[in-house]
């Protein structure tokens, strides 16, 4: 089902724009055809990204309200990206903001683990714990920049918080999608790991699993796809949480489905709120209203029909 | 949590790990899958170091059982008992028809081929517990761990599953170890019976040899009664009898001499036996005296470290003088608290009925030996000697539930 849908939305998404619902002409409007391909890719790389990356975080901690960010990889993303505006190297080279907001995610993610590790493995609240409070210091960090930086920067910031799948160059595009593909067949190529690490690091011990190994890999890994996406779009939030207990609703929570179903779900989920955002008024919405305000619902509604049985009784 | 443990289990055995809670039977299972490292010393698995052994070839020779698992997703059956295949399928290959057998066997031998394509949480404790036994079964271990693994079985599950258990252990030469507080069922099944207790083994050797009722006394501070059966010889076990809930002790004051915190477990018994206590004289920062403060135990009370004086001696002396029995627990004596026994001493003196724990010649520290030997004499006066809690209870008087008529006084 997923799999049928999923050509339908994006045809719709190339479909729809500012410029008017239909397929463009596309002799007179190459342009804003080739715009609409880039969006809509776009929107299927970093959803991609984020719903893995969801689904991901989500096993490794064995909790129903994990997402890309609780990792504080997002905060972490953030403060870079703060970072490059106020210091205005992001006008230097439009590669430069992507790239600090990344490294700074992964500065985040090994802080976060060193704080949390405790022996042997890292334990799961040990994670979460030190996991929001880096994220705490890393947003205050991050208000205070927004504090101290002129009008132009707060106003930049501020759109880059709240999201957006409009990349400056076709070759940034194409690193991110490099690096998010190559990430979630990482992360697909873990799914027998993932699955015994869903029953608990000492089971997943008795089955044969290197742990420790699997989850520094694992998040590792993740936390790559996040911060790229996080680098290029921004916070949109919703996708990660989201998309991945629907597709765990639609095929199962064997990792081995799961992955790839959420990368196209998660895809084509982002690519056509993106759609929405550019259509459905007159000006553009950040795309992260759009997910969260269709995304809770769509949600919601899901949980009362189908009554899973999954953990979110 | 684990001292000084030497221990070999052959491969084929079928061992049962006996101890109380907090004994170390976790610890020594969690050492022998590898989960734990031993701060000193070596685990060996068929001659090979543990901690050098790769993961997937360590799954392939152990696994375990585990009480219960807490899985927040919604596995299927069939889902489940594949992942006891983890450590035999390559990262990029599919289970072969060898993985499939091998899990079609493990679901049928346990029950749970009919419901493969449930959801793990939509079943019940057994059925899933069932379902964690076939994944075991499918990884096709040689040694199995089972820890409680059949406690939340029903009576005709729990069977089932111990004799696929015993039946791969004879056909198969499976290793067994079994964790189970039932003794009976361990008897029943392990051909060796291991008991530890605070981390160190206590006895090892058949069961008939381990299970004797002076060694569970000791190690589960509780009595029972062990008795073969005639017919199949099988050992059963069967709690001593206990004071008899009909029975209690309302309206009854014992008086209780303790200190040290060796009091603690004589004091909640007796209150849980609805016994009136009094408590003295003991020092005020003593546990025994904050345990008795919080049972409602009246307390006659010293100044922390200092030795006992006449005045509080007098207020124990009158609390011991209203009650209807005393009981000495295993306190240790020196010359600061020395003076407690005369409040025995007296007691006995006007025909009440004394209690005096077993054991004083370990605990004496006074210089020569007055508490021992003043012990000695009170016993020789007709004071009654008890081993533990359980003994005392049967020893002491006590009332039928409705009347005030006193149905026991072994005096």
């Amino acid at each position: 089902m997923v799999l049928g849908l999923t050509p339908v939305i994006l045809a719709l998404c190339i479909m729809m724009g500012p410029s008017g619902i239909g397929l463009p002409d596309l002799n007179a409007e190459r342009e804003i055809l080739m715009l609409r391909l880039t969006r809509v890719l776009c929107g299927l790389i970093i959803g991609a990204a984020l719903s893995c990356a969801g689904v991901v975080f989500q096993a490794i901690l064995r909790n129903p309200l994990a997402e890309p960010y609780i990792l504080g990889v997002s905060s972490g993303a953030g403060l870079g990206a703060a970072i490059a505006i106020v210091t205005g190297i992001s006008a230097v080279c439009t590669y430069l903001l992507p790239l600090c907001a990344f490294i700074m995610a992964l500065i985040t993610l090994a802080i976060v683990y060193a704080l949390s590790r405790n022996g042997d493995a890292p334990s799961i609240y040990g994670l979460i714990l030190s996991g929001v409070i880096v994220s705490a210091v890393c947003s205050s960090l991050l208000m205070f920049m927004v504090s101290v930086s002129s009008i132009e920067g707060m106003h930049s910031i501020l759109w880059w918080m709240l999201g957006n799948l409009e990349v400056s160059s076709n070759n940034i595009l194409l690193i991110i999608g490099l690096v998010v593909v190559m990430g979630c067949l990482g992360l697909w190529s873990l799914s027998r790991e993932l699955n015994a690490l869903t029953l608990g690091h000492h089971m997943a011990h008795h089955l044969g699993i290197r742990v420790r190994t699997t989850i520094i890999i694992a998040l590792l890994l993740a936390t790559l796809v996040a911060s790229a996406a996080v680098g290029v779009a921004g916070l949109i939030g919703f996708v990660g949480l989201i998309v991945p207990h629907i597709m765990r609703n639609l095929v199962g929570p064997d990792h081995r489905r799961l992955i790839p179903a959420a990368a196209i779900g998660g895809g084509a989920f982002l690519a056509a709120c993106d759609a929405l955002a550019r259509t459905a008024l007159a000006v553009e919405i950040p795309v992260g209203v759009i997910t969260a305000l269709l995304g809770g619902p769509f949600f919601l509604f899901l949980l009362k029909r189908r009554r899973p049985q999954s953990w979110l009784e | 949590m684990l001292e000084d443990i030497s221990l070999t289990i052959h491969s084929g055995e079928m061992v049962g790990i006996l101890g109380p809670n907090g004994a170390g039977k976790s610890t020594l299972f969690n050492i022998v899958s590898g989960i734990l490292s031993p701060t000193t010393g070596i685990v060996k698995l068929f001659d090979t170091d543990l901690r050098r052994m790769p993961p997937r070839e360590r799954a392939r020779a152990i696994a375990v059982v585990p009480q219960e698992l807490d899985i927040p997703v919604p596995y299927t059956v069939e889902e489940i008992v594949m992942m006891g295949r983890t450590a035999s399928i390559g990262r990029f290959s599919s289970p072969t028809s060898q993985d499939r057998h091998a899990v079609e066997r493990a679901m049928v031998y346990t029950d749970v081929a009919d419901i493969r394509h449930r959801p793990l949480n939509e079943l019940s404790g057994g059925e899933r517990q069932r379902a964690i036994v076939a994944m075991v079964l499918a990884q096709e271990p040689r040694i199995i761990l089972m820890d409680e693994a059949t406690s939340h079985l029903d009576i005709n599950h729990r069977l089932e599953i111990m004799q696929l258990v015993e039946r791969l252990n004879y056909e198969e030469g499976v290793t067994v170890m079994i964790i189970s507080h039932d003794l009976q069922m361990a008897a029943e099944f392990s051909h060796r019976l291991i008991v530890l207790h605070h981390g160190q083994i206590v006895a090892d050797g058949v069961p008939h040899a381990v299970l004797t009722e002076e060694t569970l006394r000791r190690v589960y501070n509780c009595d029972v009664r062990v008795c073969q059966d005639p017919q199949s010889g099988g050992l059963s076990i069967l709690a001593a009898p206990r004071l008899p809930t009909a029975a209690t002790g309302k309206g009854i004051h014992i008086h209780v001499v303790a200190g040290g915190g060796c009091g603690e477990a004589t004091l909640r018994r007796l209150a849980l036996c609805g016994y009136t206590l009094s408590c003295g004289v003991i020092n005020r920062s003593d546990i025994d005296a904050e345990v008795g403060a919080v049972l409602g135990v009246r307390l006659a009370l010293e100044q922390p470290f200092s030795p006992i004086t006449r005045e509080v001696l007098q207020t124990a002396q009158e609390m011991a003088s209203n009650a209807d029995a005393l009981i000495l627990t295993p306190v240790p004596f020196g010359t600061g608290n020395l003076v407690n026994l005369e409040l025995l001493d007296r007691a006995l003196t006007v025909g009440k009925p004394v209690f005096i724990a077993a054991g004083i010649g370990k605990r004496d520290y006074t210089l020569t030996r007055q508490a021992e030997q003043w012990i000695q004499t009170l016993l020789v006066r007709g004071a009654k000697p008890y081993r533990d809690v359980a003994e005392l209870l049967t020893l002491l008087p006590a009332k039928s539930g409705q009347g005030t008529e006193m149905i026991k006084h072994k005096m």
